[in-house]
């Protein structure tokens, strides 16, 4: 889906960008800085996502801690809290997407948590790659633009 | 030679061209927009899917309905999650053969707006001269 700079080295594609004419190069300056903005907002996501799963695995280790009978304050709506008893912490409900859910011990829990924390990282790892390869492209037409606009500046 | 009716008529030709070439501009980018929706929701069900699938026999699947938290079968969540995938692939390459048959046609209209224009820019160069 993403269009990518491949195997051109620096050197070639800056050399094609100079044989480019300013409006060229302008719209490809552009279209990059937009595929940058657009990497950067998934990296944010990620890194999101990542946090939400961490507290769920560290909501999930204090729960493990918890007595059964254990009192504690159930939320019914965001500001409705009601009090109850702890009852079994060993089963877990997982919400694994598009609605389903799946009892889970908690042990498998943790692992679900785990994996998941595995995934987004690795995908984070892959997308940064990508956003710094893109950045470089970006950074090298903005260079060369600059170099274009300066040689045509004192001519006029 | 050259009329202003002419030149008129070629104008409206263009017009036509041009918001004909603006409306398959729009369906191209509508089309992305529904090709990306299904794109998140088939790597949703993917990773569903490899979920259920790491799960013992016996274990309790709920799907939720609404407000309701419903048991499911472990086999009937993993053929529903599976045609619900199947589904999304089939909609994702008929959307990849219309966003294709899409851009085919406005490369057309392209070349024929340009030509439109070129023939414009005859007309009226042959009147300057005229």
């Amino acid at each position: 889906m993403a269009s990518s700079k491949g195997p051109a080295s620096p050197a070639v594609r800056v050399a094609e960008m100079e044989k480019m004419s300013v409006e060229q190069l302008k719209a490809v300056k552009e279209q990059t800085d937009l595929e940058v903005n657009l990497l950067q907002d998934s990296l944010n996501n990620i890194r999101t996502a990542t946090t939400r799963l961490d507290l769920a695995s560290a909501a999930l280790h204090d729960l493990s801690l918890r007595p059964q009978g254990k009192k504690m304050l159930v939320p019914l709506t965001a500001s409705l809290y009601v009090p109850g008893t702890l009852d079994d912490s060993e089963k877990v409900l997982v919400d694994i997407g598009t609605g389903y859910f799946v009892e889970k011990t908690m042990v498998e829990g943790k692992d679900y948590c785990e994996r998941k924390i595995h995934l987004l990282k690795s995908n984070y790892d892959q997308l940064l790659e990508l956003a710094s390869k893109k950045k470089t492209v970006a950074d090298e037409a903005g260079a060369v633009l600059q170099a274009k606009l300066k040689q045509l500046a004192p001519q006029t | 030679m050259a009329s202003p009716a002419a030149v008129r008529e070629l104008q409206r030709d263009l017009e036509n061209k041009a918001n004909d070439l603006s409306r398959i501009q729009k369906d191209i980018a509508k089309n992305h927009q529904v090709r990306k929706k299904y794109t998140i929701q088939l790597g949703e069900n993917e990773l569903v899917l490899k979920e259920l699938e790491l799960l013992k026999e016996e274990a309790n699947v709920y799907k939720l309905i609404g407000p309701v938290l419903v048991k499911q079968d472990l086999a009937e969540a993993n053929a529903n999650v599976r045609k619900r995938i199947e589904y999304i692939s089939a909609e994702l390459k008929r959307l990849d053969a219309t966003v294709q048959d899409l851009e085919e046609k406005q490369n057309s209209k392209r070349e024929a707006v340009l030509k439109v224009q070129q023939r414009m820019q005859a007309l009226q160069a042959g009147k300057a001269k005229a």
